[in-house]
């Protein structure tokens, strides 16, 4: 397969100022997700992140049809505390095989560029399968006051310096500040934005497992609700929870003779902010750095939006999420509001009915708070055919990813 | 988490000492004649070191949000953080409380007003001078109610 150059790539994806596309090299079609794997999902459990990560493991190398002792790559989060170690993989499994391990692993942003540093380690002969994993207890921490989702904002020594001492903190409020903003700028209102929450809890309401599936949702509940941090209201905000989720990754090649149709990595994209991290000073409030990931995805895998059939996107909030959908191009900048209207994100209404269903499963908001990499699990169901709620022949599929400062973007096709 | 201002920081201290004079100062590069925001030992930009440089205090409102209570442990009780642009370097956006005196008064993104000095305490630890955005009455005029601490 000829490979294009990253100058190729760069002169097809054209980003604005205000930041930067990392200068991602072409592994369109080098390596597929072959085997997808969760545990249940939940608020305060008591359950341990490295043994959650273990059975969500032991579940993907098990759908992928291999063994453990076939897995030669590890990959986890450098970033959340508790991931499992090579050593805890061997001792688990009982295998003696070195193993390939990164920690740019995990979710966020890494559940999209974990594709192209795994295609990077095959192309470089360094592993064949290799398995990303992603574990959070942060439910169980969280009750039990051991740590919130805005420790690392609350530790970062001009964040904590400048912004803590104001106020300008948690999360919440960052992605608040800007929402009011949006709706500035482009007349969004409480009852558009409302599409969101409400659009995901009704796909967590048909989706099993999802900490939300048995909690209805309607926009008079909405309403009434005082907001959080205004104008972002408490459904607006994702959940904290329990769980863990891991993927196989192995060379597209062996990927067309294992049990699984194959999710193709086409695309990956990895966008950043100019001043990164400090989001208070990015150049437009009103989007997301997806503005920067989105289109080096878009020029790796040869696609466009428009022939994309459903999305994933971290929807920490909802406003988020929005932005997200603008920016990866399905509709214009401040049109979301009413491009999300009419069961467009619904996945009853697919591509060729004028929408874009997005976070089947019912996404940050309303399935779980795995960071994403849940989002990237249902993509591949969804390229399966054996999602919970199905995206009518779905063939390609983007997981837009999001850490504040920085974006992903990962492209996936069906295999077969 | 708590996290008070650092007087003796060496990046961040002097904008709590100009605060604790009633006095809001920003990072600004003298080659570029630019203010950079936050700071950081040189200008991006050129390179050039950077040096604190005190501002009018007159800004604009880039955008707003009212915290309700009990969202930051820090801050138990409900109130409105704000992004502040400076006349003088309308690129950046400084953090800080609203001093919003007057309770039914509309905002609005981008509506001027001025920096005032309130005295901020969290759950825990000392009470600080910090500066906070009074938004401008449409007749132009402020507030001149003394806030309680927040």
């Amino acid at each position: 397969m000829t490979r294009r150059s990253l100058q190729s790539i760069a002169r097809a994806a054209v980003v604005p100022d205000g930041g930067t596309s990392l200068a991602l090299d072409d592994i369109a079609g080098v390596a597929a997700i072959t085997g997808i794997g969760e545990t249940a999902v939940s608020g305060p459990s008591g359950r341990e992140p490295r043994q959650m990560a273990l059975e969500a493991i032991a579940a993907a190398i098990a759908d992928a049809g291999l063994q453990p002792a076939d897995v030669d790559g590890l990959m986890v989060s450098g970033h959340i505390a508790d991931q499992i170690t090579p050593d805890d993989f061997r001792g688990y499994f009982g295998t003696q095989r070195p193993l390939w391990f990164s920690t740019d692993g995990g979710a966020m942003i890494w559940a999209g560029t974990c594709g192209h540093t795994a295609a990077t380690a095959m192309l470089a002969g360094k592993a064949t399968h290799i398995v990303n994993v992603f574990a959070v207890d942060w439910a169980s921490r969280r009750a039990a006051g051991t740590g919130t989702p805005g420790d690392w904002h609350a530790g970062e020594a001009l964040k904590a310096h400048l912004e803590v001492p104001m106020g300008w903190y948690p999360q919440p409020v960052y992605f608040a500040t800007f929402a009011r903003r949006y709706m500035h700028e482009y007349g969004l209102t409480e009852e558009q934005l409302a599409t969101i929450p409400l659009t995901f809890r009704r796909h967590a309401n048909g989706h099993p497992g999802a900490v939300m599936g048995d909690r209805k949702l309607t926009l008079e509940d909405y309403l009434n609700r005082a907001p959080l941090a205004g104008p972002l209201r408490r459904e607006d905000c994702c959940l904290i929870s329990d769980g863990a989720a891991a993927w196989v990754m192995s060379p597209t090649e062996r990927a067309r003779d294992m049990p699984q149709v194959p999710a193709i990595i086409d695309g990956v994209g990895h966008g950043r902010i100019a001043g990164a991290p400090y989001i208070s000073q990015q150049r437009d409030m009103t989007a997301t750095p997806q503005v920067f990931a989105a289109p080096w995805a878009y020029a790796m895998a040869n696609t466009g939006p428009s022939e994309i059939d459903v999305i994933a996107v971290y929807d920490c909030f909802s406003s988020t999420a929005l932005m997200q959908i603008e920016d990866l191009g399905f509709c214009r900048k401040g049109d979301g509001g009413s491009f999300i209207q009419d069961n467009r994100l619904h996945h009853t209404r697919p591509r060729q009915k004028g929408g874009i269903p997005c976070n089947t499963h019912g996404g940050l908001l309303s399935h779980s708070y795995l960071l994403g990499a849940s989002h990237v699990v249902e993509l591949v169901k969804q390229l399966r055919g054996s999602a919970a709620n199905p995206v009518a022949d779905a063939r390609r599929a983007v997981y837009a990813g999001f850490t504040a400062d920085e974006s992903s973007t990962l492209i996936l096709s069906r295999g077969r | 988490m708590m996290n008070a201002p650092q007087l003796d920081h060496p990046l961040t201290g002097p904008f709590w000492k100009a605060a604790a004079r009633q006095e809001l100062q920003i990072t600004w590069c003298g080659a570029c004649n630019n203010a950079v925001w936050y700071p950081r030992a040189n200008c991006p930009d050129c390179g050039h070191s950077l040096h604190w440089r005190a501002l009018s205090g007159e800004g604009l409102l880039a955008s707003w949000c009212e915290v309700a209570a009990g969202l930051n442990p820090n801050f138990p009780s409900a109130y409105t953080c704000a992004l502040v642009s400076p006349v003088e370097a309308p690129h950046i956006r400084i953090v800080m409380q609203l001093a919003n005196c007057s309770a039914e008064k509309a905002l609005h993104c981008d509506m001027p007003g001025r920096v005032r000095f309130i005295s901020l305490q969290q759950a825990a630890g000392e009470p600080y001078l910090a500066p906070a955005f009074e938004p401008y009455h449409d007749d132009g005029t402020v507030c001149d109610k003394q806030l309680a601490p927040g």
